[in-house]
């Protein structure tokens, strides 16, 4: 039982710091016409709450927006065929959920960017582009409210933004990075993206159809040999380079 | 690149503005998640203090009914459905501990929406709690403004079945706070929504902690032979 006096710090400094990254992130990804797509399959309701906070805001005068609960039995297959590239993916999920680990590998190739909350162990770096993680290793924290905080506290910053919309483009910023130009081939101007494949050749002298954060393409597998659909690959300048799944520990 | 920013910034003031703004943005954005923080975290230990002994009350008599094999219905609306899913899952999927039987009554949609269209909304709780009910269950409701008029019957309902009532409610109680029907209601004291979710979350953890660690004695008690202490199938019975 809860011990008197006990004073948890429930948002700490890195944490906030996240918090507002991610809420300026997604506010800015809203403002381009997102959906947000919510995954929790070990915590179903906590997907739902995210929803209906977005969609029906209990602050009065707040626009509703777009997101919605996937909560069917695989929602890898769920969120591959809802999400648009500029979407966004929100997971209420510990770090070695299967599931969620898929999602979130793939999203790049769906064009969505990512959010993860949960508790326990971190996910490896990299593995969304918004890590909003308890610190505690206490197998009760889903249900003891700290996913509902920050979640809460997502959507009121969200809103923050909304009231700065100068700040809503994120082409000023990026450009203006100095890293702005880096990984891109210097003779064809392309980079290595990922892509997932939706339909493989029909032959070896047809290309595949494979899908990247910009939609669908034909794209050269001859490189990486016989491909099956939702295999991901290394696309650089219309040829698959690398395949994905061959990597050690990945799983289709 | 950044020589050619450097060269052309002039043109554009805009962009240089704005790329400060965001920064300062930033910052007050995460000094308010910790401000708001701060406070969600006071609401809850406030919250906690000022229901203690009502907690462990409540606590004393769902621990007697799960004992004597009664079930857990929990509902809300909106945002509080979704936490009367998560304190379901609490009771009949703890991470750790003892499972009961408890269910979400907004969990099933063609329920809800035969309920819905059939017999009007305001009965979607009320009429589950009359098909699924025995005197030994327990209701709980979660409403942030106590009002909620689906709630307000189910309450009615279950009370008159002998269900023992359970209510989580915001501001100042609302309608739930005085209402005859509820055996305990646990009144968040604060006028917004998210915290009072955030504290009626804890609050109902600590209920289940209390349940669990009063079954887990009553079990205890049994085992080292007072079997009389254990009159029900669900605990891990004799009868």
């Amino acid at each position: 039982m809860t011990s008197t006096g006990e004073r948890v710090e429930l948002i700490g400094e890195d944490l906030g710091d996240d918090l507002a990254s991610a809420s300026l992130a997604l506010a800015r990804r809203f403002h381009a016409g997102a959906t947000l797509w919510v995954v929790s399959p070990q915590w179903e309701p906590h997907a739902h709450h995210v929803a209906v906070e977005f969609v029906h805001p209990v602050v009065m005068g707040k626009r509703a927006l777009p997101s919605v609960a996937l909560v069917e039995a695989d929602p890898v297959a769920q969120a591959r065929v809802a999400t648009r590239p500029g979407d966004v993916i929100l997971a209420v999920a510990s770090a070695d959920d299967p599931q969620v680990r898929e999602v979130m590998r793939r999203a790049p190739a769906w064009g969505a960017d990512t959010i993860w909350i949960g508790f326990g162990p971190r996910p490896q770096a990299g593995s969304a582009d918004h890590v909003l993680w308890v610190p505690s290793d206490d197998p009760m924290v889903p249900a003891t409210g700290r996913f509902v905080l920050l979640y809460h506290l997502l959507w009121e910053l969200t809103h923050v933004c909304f009231e700065h919309p100068g700040l809503l483009t994120e082409k000023a910023e990026d450009c203006a990075d100095e890293d702005c130009a880096d990984e891109v081939c210097v003779t064809c101007s392309d980079e290595g993206r990922l892509g997932e494949v939706v339909l493989p050749p029909e032959s070896a002298f047809t290309s595949a159809l494979v899908r990247t954060a910009t939609g669908e393409e034909a794209v050269d597998v001859t490189l990486v040999g016989e491909v099956a659909a939702n295999d991901l690959l290394l696309v650089h300048a219309g040829t698959a380079i690398t395949r994905l799944d061959d990597l050690p520990g990945a799983s289709r | 690149m950044s020589e050619l920013n450097q060269n052309t910034d002039f043109l554009y003031p805009f962009i240089e503005g704005s790329e400060h703004d965001a920064d300062s943005l930033l910052v007050d954005l995460a000094a308010s998640a910790r401000g708001k923080a701060e406070v969600s975290a006071r609401l809850q230990q406030a919250s906690l203090d000022e229901w203690r002994d009502q907690l462990h009350a409540a606590g004393a008599e769902m621990a007697d009914r799960f004992a004597r094999g009664g079930r857990l219905y929990t509902f809300g609306n909106g945002g509080s459905s979704t936490d009367a899913a998560t304190l379901a899952s609490l009771f009949c999927r703890p991470a750790r501990g003892r499972a009961v039987p408890a269910w979400s009554l907004a969990a099933d949609q063609a329920v809800m929406t035969a309920l819905g269209n059939d017999v009007g909304f305001e009965l979607i709780f009320s009429r589950q709690v009359i098909a699924h009910s025995r005197p030994v269950d327990i209701a709980i409701g979660l409403s942030t403004s106590g009002n909620s008029e689906d709630l307000i019957r189910a309450f009615t309902e279950a009370k008159k079945r002998g269900l023992l009532t359970i209510g989580f409610a915001g501001h100042d109680g609302g309608a739930m706070a005085t209402s005859p029907d509820l055996d305990y209601c646990f009144t968040i004291r604060s006028q917004s929504i998210h915290r009072i979710q955030e504290s009626q979350a804890l609050v109902g953890f600590e209920l289940w902690s209390i349940v669990q660690e009063l079954t887990r004695r009553r079990v205890a008690d049994t085992l080292a032979g007072s079997p009389d202490t254990l009159s029900g199938s669900n605990a891990g019975g004799t009868s």
